[in-house]
């Protein structure tokens, strides 16, 4: 098994840092020429489509230990960037304080897919589906630049535009405490449509978390649309049509129209704009008339 | 300038793993593909090459006991790891319960996905051996079958659970 010399001309360096500052310093010495990578399986989908050239290195993070696991942390879940999909997709912590990612995580790819990939290579990609459902679980990020940690919510990455070099280092998701004294109830809601029922990629994504009192008042809710290329961002008008109200028929039609109005896809030969809006828009208001008291028994 | 420690964190061109039970070194880029180590290098055929891309399934074999694509996978992911392939499931006398699952139902047509959907259906049945359809369906959703219409293959899977598809063979 000789090495084949033109093969090893062509193929990455792939550097294993230990340390958080190890991998940044790689990063600022060889720039564009290097590429971190977690799980590195989009990277190669990328590599063999052609829409991404092999980099002169690799800087690979599954070498650095502080970055993989799921805790409890201070009233958060801390989820370490180099977790895999499947042990977020199993993990009692994540289905007992947000089940909402786990289902979003069961709908990524398939099962041999997530043992490689990572929570941490879906957000950094920005439009993988896990990040709608972290924006409407009010998620945090946490990077270091170097020499510093930065913090921005899931909503804010999603829509900011990303320039100086730095590393996702935690992912963070608000822990909050059942109130005894409380009538209300938390609910949660995602959906992605693709062209295929499993395994698909999605053409629109929807995330929902709530929280609802025993008549159907909704007293919190955070809702994230994407899919596809589209960048998820929040449908903060249909959010602030229907805080505080029951959802009734004439409500979920604003709330339909507030989606309609804000959720801009982009789109490609297979989905026009009007079909992704009307399918965000419907997958919203479905998923809150399901929810609601009176309308959950009329299916 | 480039700090003299990096260069001990440079993943070596030697690919030191286990395959099939036995002690693989290989002087190999870190980032080569698993498929094409199993397949050019050890000569393993029966993992195939077909999408490339993580969907179809074909090239599915456990490391340290889970499925993955190895068209997906690089060398240096594998350093120090177990690595099973289709030849590898079974032990030297008998097929494993899957295979025989599968050869008794008739879970295939062509062939050309079976030692996957065998690596995936092994991998699923180790971790629950009694899944409920929701759950198969989920495990198997990255194994694409394109001549069955996957009748055959579910039957070959009710089959393995009945006789208790675990092996103590798996890597």
């Amino acid at each position: 098994m000789a090495l084949n010399q033109e093969e090893l001309l062509r193929s990455p360096a792939v550097w294993q840092p230990r340390s958080i500052e190890e991998a940044i310093g790689m990063k600022e010495e060889w720039g564009s020429a290097a590429v971190y990578t977690a799980g590195s399986t989009l990277l190669r989908t990328q590599w063999e489509a052609g829409t991404a050239a092999m980099p002169r290195h690799l800087i690979d993070l599954g070498s650095i230990a502080s970055l993989s696991g799921i805790r409890e942390e201070e009233g958060a879940i801390a989820i370490g960037p180099m977790t895999t999909l499947t042990d977020c997709r199993s993990s009692g912590l994540l289905a007992e304080h947000a089940p909402l990612l786990v289902d979003a995580v069961r709908n990524i790819a398939g099962w041999s897919v997530r043992n490689l990939a990572t929570l941490g290579g879906n957000v950094v990609y920005r439009v993988g589906d896990a990040v709608p459902a972290l924006i409407a679980l009010n998620a945090k990020l946490e990077w270091h630049d170097g020499s510093r940690l930065l913090f921005e919510s899931a909503e804010e990455w999603a829509s900011s535009s990303y320039a100086v070099p730095r590393l996702l280092t935690s992912i963070r998701i608000p822990c909050e405490e059942d109130d005894p004294t409380s009538n209300t109830k938390r609910f949660f809601a995602f959906h992605k449509v693709g062209r295929r029922e499993a395994f698909t990629p999605s053409l629109v994504t929807v995330a929902i978390q709530g929280e609802a009192e025993e008549d159907g008042t909704l007293t919190k809710l955070r809702i994230a649309a994407g899919g596809g290329q589209t960048t998820p961002v929040r449908m903060t008008r249909a959010e602030e049509l229907l805080l505080g109200a029951k959802p009734d028929g004439a409500g979920l039609q604003q709330a339909f129209e507030a989606v309609l109005e804000q959720y801009e896809p982009r789109t490609d030969p297979f989905a026009t704009d009007l079909y992704r809006k009307r399918t965000a828009a419907n997958l919203v208001v479905a998923a809150l008339w399901s929810q609601s008291p009176s309308n959950a028994s009329k299916g | 300038m480039i700090d003299q420690t990096w260069a001990e964190r440079a993943a070596g061109s030697k690919l030191e793993c286990e395959v099939n039970g036995k002690a693989v070194s290989a002087e190999i880029t870190p980032s080569t593909r698993l498929l094409s180590v199993i397949r050019e290098d050890l000569g393993l055929t029966g993992t195939k090459r077909s999408c490339e891309i993580g969907r179809c399934g074909a090239c599915m074999v456990l490391v340290d006991g889970k499925p993955v694509n190895s068209c997906l996978t690089m060398a240096y992911q594998c350093s120090g790891k177990k690595i099973t392939t289709i030849e590898g499931l079974a032990g030297e006398e008998m097929l494993h319960p899957v295979q025989q699952s599968f050869l008794e139902e008739g879970g295939y047509q062509c062939g050309y996905c079976t030692p996957g959907m065998i690596i995936s259906v092994a991998a699923m049945l180790a971790e629950n051996p009694k899944p409920s359809m929701e759950q198969i369906e989920e495990h198997m959703s990255g194994n694409l079958c394109r001549c069955t219409g996957y009748g055959g293959i579910l039957r070959s899977i009710e089959r393995a659970i009945e006789r208790g598809g675990q092996s103590d063979d798996r890597g």
